[in-house]
């Protein structure tokens, strides 16, 4: 306390946030919530044009929506504050030039970073806590989601502001289920369940040819985190990075055995499309029907509803089996202010802005332009979100399944500074459990070997 | 003049010397910034650990390369890497080959075809493997389709790990078709004309006038060729980049790549392995120049 108070003094008196803040960030390993935020009076001593540069890694329509919303506020700040957004490619892009924005001294004022580079932001001693900018102002954090805030809370303090969250949904043509003499309003609520399903929506022509699969998703390994989640099971250990820092995976487990098992088996007995890793592609696949069920976030709703030439149903994410206790993890990024290099105005611009994109009236213009769910739950109460949700139905599901989500270490996902990392050997271990090079349970447990010297050596250099 | 003194030509020399200087300094120049000091910057990485953000932080010696040696990724890379050369540069010479000595025959169109046989040079490497990923699309590619036809299962050109590697190396030897063919067009075109005269009086056509002939006096260009397609071969990236990602199951990651994956994809930025990499992947060409020069060029004969 009273080094951050030292250091809020100083910050005062210079208008200039010091980078010797830093180390009261990085030192410490916890959540970063002993470095200050400026009071508000530094944006309104600041003389001028406090310019705020935004990274991010939105495109096409949601790059849009992000221009129009950071329009509105640059107009209502006009003279005073002025955001310039940039687009730096995509979230492993633009954590890759944010790492030599560091080694050069010239990071953004408020940058968009990925769910799964959570941990590192923390870690990198950079940024101010959403939490601190809070707490100096009385700010009420009680409109967020529960669920999205649990994900980007430490020690049940806010590190970033959550700006564009998914959800993960299962996707269901309901020609197929038709066809196929199933009712699609009961879809399939477990793994074994949707298995089932998929041998029966499975369809092949006269000459053996399959004309569709009854399941197929991308091998992204988000989906293998969502279903652990719902078992309830941990991904990592210090309850999922959320007590302490975590120093191993947990994925290699039974259950996550069971899960890639159960996926690779589908994919081997013909009843699931295995398309790749590209998302793109097992889009296309559910859109073009050769996919009968598929697991995706609700932010391709609106397009699938769109290009679909049938009816596209949602269900809640499946379970693992059915007592589980556990829900979905959500995605999608959130929002870093700066502290060492930026003055105090900038910090506090940085704020305003993050505060202003997480209203209800913003976050309703957001939902609705892209598909994100809304960040904030009063959002859903504004009339245009209310009309969206009557034209796409379907985005019911996600609402009521986030509702029905108990705040959790397991719901709340793992923070590990080399997430990106095991999420890719996750995604490794069901390749090679789909090509037969190795049963689920080898692949995994060799995934969590191979990440392990990773994570010590990413642990070891943040000491 | 025979009677100007010596010392006169001390300084004349020096500014010969100065004016060479100055021609030279811009290479000099752009060859210090942009080869050696990223050479002697990696040869640094390389022998240091890093921090969070990529930065070297201790030095660790050789610690990097020995790791590299005990690791089993590695190796399953090296192999990658050299199955992947071995998959573009024989079928790429020998492909481009072929066609050109077809195209030797006078019959109608040659020129259109010529040109048609050039035109992948005119790709970039990322909009041709743009077009491949639409080719080899699990779902909706124009090659499952095809067999769908003939009623023979889908491939998974991308996505088993059995014809990734095969699947990236056909799209590159079609990228690289073009240069090939015009490098060997020329060759063939820098053959006298009284030399293949002189051989069809004797009798020679067909193979045997390729054999003998045509082939022969190509030298050269062959081996240009076989020298620069393996170099390119391992400095491959846009298309295993755009199609696989050096997967499913790292069955696409080359030396190259793996550098990439080490220093910039998934969060990572362990520049003390990549540079160690990129070491590896410097000696690896040395040494294959080397072996080439050193065998196939005795066997090359220069008209």
């Amino acid at each position: 306390m009273k080094k951050s108070a030292r250091a809020l003094a100083a910050l005062l008196v210079s208008g200039l946030a010091l980078t010797a803040c830093s180390s009261g960030g990085s030192g410490s390993g916890g959540s970063g919530s002993d470095a200050a935020a400026p009071a508000a009076s530094a944006l309104d001593q600041a003389s001028g044009v406090t310019t705020v540069e935004f990274w991010h890694s939105m495109t096409g329509k949601n790059a849009e929506a992000l221009t129009a919303l950071v329009d509105a506020f640059n107009a209502a700040h006009r003279g005073k504050i002025e955001v310039k957004p940039v687009f730096q490619g995509s979230y492993d892009d633009l954590v890759a030039k944010y790492k030599a924005s560091v080694q050069q001294k010239a990071t953004p004022a408020l940058v968009q970073v990925y769910d799964i580079g959570t941990r590192f932001m923390i870690d990198s001693g950079q940024t101010v806590p959403a939490q601190a900018f809070a707490d100096r102002d009385g700010y009420p954090l009680d409109d967020l989601q529960p669920n999205i805030r649990n994900y980007y809370s430490v020690g049940g303090r806010l590190a970033s502001m959550p700006f564009n969250s998914s959800v993960p949904l299962l996707y269901l043509n309901t020609d197929a289920f038709a066809e196929a003499g199933l009712d699609p309003a009961k879809p399939p609520a477990t793994l074994a369940e949707l298995g089932d399903l998929a041998r029966k929506l499975t369809k092949k022509d006269g000459s053996g040819q399959t004309v569709r699969y009854g399941f197929g998703a991308a091998v992204y390994g988000w989906f293998v985190e969502e279903l652990l989640a719902e078992s309830g099971s941990l991904y990592c250990d210090a309850d999922n990075g959320r007590t302490g820092k975590a120093s191993k995976v947990a994925f290699d487990s039974a259950k996550g055995a069971e899960i890639v098992q159960w996926w690779a088996d589908l994919v081997k007995g013909g009843y699931a499309a295995n398309t790749g890793w590209q998302t793109t592609d097992a889009q296309a696949a559910f859109k073009a029907g050769t996919v009968a069920m598929h697991l995706e976030s609700t932010g391709v709703l609106r397009g699938y509803t769109e290009a679909a030439k049938f009816t596209v149903g949602t269900a809640p994410f499946p379970r693992t089996a059915a007592g589980d206790q556990g829900g979905p993890v959500i995605g999608g990024a959130s929002l870093w202010i700066s502290g060492p290099g930026h003055s105090a105005a900038q910090q506090r611009a940085a704020w305003e802005l993050e505060k202003f994109l997480t209203a209800p009236d913003q976050q309703a213009a957001w939902h609705t332009g892209t598909g994100y769910f809304p960040v904030n739950t009063k959002a859903l109460d504004v009339a245009a979100d209310q009309q969206w949700v009557a034209k796409y139905p379907q985005f019911k599901t996600a609402i009521d399944q986030m509702a029905a989500t108990k705040p959790t270490p397991a719901t709340a996902g793992c923070l590990l500074g080399v997430m990106p990392q095991a999420r890719k050997g996750v995604e490794t271990a069901v390749e090679q459990t789909v090509s037969g090079a190795k049963s689920a349970q080898q692949a995994l447990a060799d995934a969590a070997k191979e990440l392990q010297p990773a994570i010590d050596a990413y642990n070891s250099a943040v000491g | 003049m025979p009677t100007a003194p010596p010392p006169a030509a001390r300084p004349r020399r020096l500014g010969e010397h100065g004016l060479a200087w100055a021609f030279l300094l811009p290479s000099v120049v752009v060859l210090v910034l942009f080869v050696a000091y990223p050479l002697g910057r990696t040869l640094y990485l390389s022998a240091h650990a890093n921090d969070l953000f990529g930065a070297p932080s201790r030095y660790v010696g050789w610690k990097h390369y020995a790791d590299l040696l005990a690791s089993a990724e590695f190796r399953d890379t090296l192999l990658t890497t050299a199955l992947f050369v071995l998959f573009t540069v024989v079928p790429g010479v020998l492909g481009a080959l072929a066609l050109v000595l077809l195209l030797e025959n006078r019959i109608r169109g040659v020129r259109l075809l010529r040109s048609a046989f050039a035109l992948p040079f005119a790709f970039s490497v990322a909009s041709a493997s743009v077009v491949f990923s639409v080719f080899y699309n699990p779902a909706s590619g124009v090659l499952n389709g095809l067999l769908s036809r003939l009623h023979l299962g889908p491939v998974g050109w991308l996505t088993d790990s059995r014809y990734a590697l095969l699947s990236v190396a056909a799209a590159t030897v079609w990228m690289n078709l073009g240069y090939n063919v015009l490098v060997l067009s020329a060759g063939i075109g820098s053959i006298p004309d009284e030399i293949t005269e002189a051989a069809r009086l004797d009798g020679a056509s067909g193979l045997r006038l390729a054999r003998s002939v045509t082939v022969p006096l190509l030298g050269p260009s062959l081996f240009f060729l076989v020298v620069v397609s393996t170099v390119n071969a391992l400095q491959s990236f846009g298309q295993i980049h755009v199609l696989t990602r050096g997967g499913p199951d790292g069955a696409t990651r080359t030396l190259v790549y793996s550098v990439y994956q080490k220093a910039f994809a998934y969060g990572s930025s362990d520049f003390g392995t990549a540079s160690a990499q990129a070491v590896v992947l410097l000696v690896v060409v040395l040494a294959c120049t080397a072996l080439q020069f050193g065998v196939l060029e005795r066997k090359v004969h220069y008209a």
